[in-house]
């Protein structure tokens, strides 16, 4: 095991109600990878990312994120510990503003007490400003977040994440729902994001795939079938049998 | 363009507090004009009630806990001040090493120990505030550390709250039994006796309902405050950005339960006694239909509306015309507000100011440069 590895899946395992919808899955990501993991439909590349952030719970194996197991964790000790979880179906608060919104990101003291006592925005002003207008944003701060459309909804959810500034995020179909403009605008925040944090995203728009990945790690049926660069895995004949009567890899 | 955003929120604010503020001053001013001492305790029972609907709109508006058992924490508040105001007519009645009179009747021949510390006024003053917010925090520690959500949890605080007033209405030996603890001594504090049907008493009730107000106006408005919300909106969001879901729950729970507890003990020194029916299921849905007529998602709404229902109700029943519809009338009164008025009345006037404000110029709008909204996506209604 190598001591660069941030993240270490080890021999995960999972059902639900006897279906195995993780088996001995094994995982290494190192710390500032953007990682892309893609499969075809039920492959258990959600449950891969809900594993990882405490969601669901591991039945065999383990999880180790900067040298110490997690998988006991509580949620939100998970998410001190430095994981940020963006979820499929974009999750905002939709009564609050968009600036409420990432205040309640910027989760760096959690407890109570400490947080009845800060008013207004405190010091975070700037970086919330800052937020928003790299998300694009920035006319729409005192919008509740219900007004906001869906491509917008996806990005304020990805600000939250980065508000949280956590070391590994995990990215759910981050680019569901986005016009092919705004994929792209995405695909390029991605690769900012890359060095200074981990990434690890769950994608089904190969284009978008191709613009981010370094390393594509590949599941099917609950289990790792292929990781590799780009280039391999579409060269990989086991990766092609698998996604076969799904339009293929390139249409998926 | 965003800095002039955070100045609007400043100056929401600052209406705001203007608006609560003029509210409050015109309670407390009421007994200058007002001279009637049966008005003025009639008054400031509905004060108390406002205080009651404050604490709801807390932990049912901001928290999205819909407390049925809200009567609980107000009963318990309501049993410690009249628990402390009857030692004080002990020596009086019974001679100094004397007992209560009810539990002479009920041939108890010492005082039980949890009397005791009631000869200590500070102490029944604190212990109606501590013992309610604790019992809250006990029950929120089991339910919502066990991921108790929605109406499983509403059943929860509807059947704690039965539980205590059947263990009230049992032990009747220590605690009056239905009769409740009547033939109270007065409060007084710093030499100010407050006689019920006083304008001391109102002024009591009206400068801690002010305080109460203010300070769960900045409970709300502090980021604990928004955090709550927000996990009324989204809980696992919230949970997944290292918040501890549960304590912050647990949190606001207790404070709604420590301002019923305050309100119960005013309401004790209004009514001179307490009673089971404090914590009875009548009043505690009542309390529900208050907040939701006034408007659970602000604390003044809240306030007022419960002044409103019980104003109303109050009229209605002394009425000799409607004395025998005035149900009818309170129960069409709710099904219309809930039907039109999904928000409340606060609701309804806070999307008129809204439809106000934009109708005034808006600053040219920039060109949008990286999002193209999705054709359907404006039609979002807000939930709010």
């Amino acid at each position: 095991m190598s001591t660069e590895n941030q993240l270490v899946v080890e021999n995960a395992s999972v059902s639900f109600s006897g279906f195995r919808a993780v088996s001995d899955l094994c995982l290494k990501v190192r710390a500032g990878e953007l990682r892309c993991l893609i499969g075809p439909n039920g492959a258990g590349k959600t449950t891969a990312l809900d594993l990882i952030c405490g969601k669901t719970r591991l039945s065999g194996g383990e999880i180790v994120f900067k040298g110490k197991p997690i998988h006991r964790l509580s949620e939100h000790a998970i998410a001190r510990a430095g994981i940020g979880r963006k979820f499929q179906v974009p999750s905002v608060f939709r009564a609050l503003s968009v600036r409420d919104n990432l205040h309640i990101g910027h989760s760096k003291q959690p407890g109570v007490l400490a947080n009845l006592a800060t008013f207004g925005q405190g010091g975070d002003t700037e970086d919330i400003e800052r937020l928003a207008e790299l998300v694009g944003l920035e006319d729409e701060l005192d919008t509740p977040a219900a007004h906001l459309s869906h491509g917008q909804t996806q990005w304020l959810e990805i600000a939250l994440i980065l508000a949280q500034d956590p070391s590994l995020i995990l990215m759910d179909e981050p680019t569901a729902g986005m016009t092919a403009q705004e994929t792209k605008k995405t695909a390029q925040l991605f690769n900012r994001l890359g060095g200074r944090h981990t990434l690890i995203v769950v994608e089904h728009d190969m284009g978008f795939v191709r613009d981010i990945a370094q390393t594509i790690s590949v599941m099917h049926q609950g289990k790792l079938l292929a990781e590799g660069s780009i280039t391999d895995i579409e060269g990989n004949q086991a990766v092609r049998d698998a996604y076969l009567g799904s339009g293929g890899i390139g249409h998926a | 363009m965003s800095s002039q955003g955070n100045n609007r929120v400043l100056a929401r604010t600052k209406t705001e507090i203007a608006l609560y503020a003029a509210v409050c001053l015109a309670i407390l001013l009421v007994p200058m004009f007002l001279q009637d001492a049966f008005l003025l305790n009639k008054y400031a029972r509905y004060l108390v009630f406002g205080m009651l609907a404050v604490s709801l709109s807390l932990s049912w508006g901001y928290g999205g806990i819909l407390n049925l058992g809200q009567a609980m924490t107000f009963g318990i508040g309501s049993y410690c001040m009249a628990m402390m105001l009857k030692l004080k007519t002990v020596p009086v009645h019974t001679g100094a090493d004397g007992l209560p009179d009810f539990m002479v009747w009920n041939n108890v021949t010492e005082l039980p120990w949890f009397w005791t510390p009631f000869y200590s006024p500070l102490f029944g003053v604190l212990a109606g505030i501590l013992l309610p917010a604790g019992v809250a925090a006990l029950l929120g520690w089991f339910v919502f550390k066990g991921r108790v959500t929605g109406v499983y949890a509403a059943i929860i605080t509807l059947a704690a709250m039965v539980v205590v007033q059947l263990v009230i209405i049992d032990q009747q030996a220590y605690t009056g039994g239905f009769n409740g603890i009547t033939d109270l001594g007065q409060f007084d504090i710093a030499g100010i006796t407050f006689d019920a049907y006083g304008s001391s008493s109102y002024y009591l009730v009206a400068i801690c309902l002010t305080i109460t107000l203010f300070l769960a106006l900045a409970i709300t408005r502090s980021k604990a405050g928004l955090i709550v919300q927000a996990i009324r909106d989204e809980e696992d969001r919230v949970r997944f950005f290292g918040y501890d879901v549960a304590l912050y729950k647990i949190f606001i729970f207790s404070i709604s339960a420590a301002i019923a507890g305050l309100a119960g003990m005013l309401y004790t020194i209004v009514m001179e006694f307490a009673s089971p029916t404090f914590l009875g299921v009548p009043l505690s849905l009542s309390v529900v239909i208050w907040v939701a007529v006034g408007g659970r998602q602000s604390l003044l709404g809240a306030m007022l509306g419960a002044l409103i229902v019980t104003g109303v109700q109050g009229a209605l029943s002394e009425s000799e015309t409607f004395l025998d519809t005035w149900t009818l009338i309170m129960g069409l009164l709710f099904v219309l507000v809930v039907l039109f008025l999904p928000q409340g009345i606060a609701g309804a006037f806070a999307s008129l100011a809204r439809r106000f404000e934009r109708q005034r110029p808006a600053p040219v709008p920039k060109p949008v440069q990286h999002t193209e909204p999705m054709p359907n996506g404006r039609q979002i209604e807000s939930t709010r």
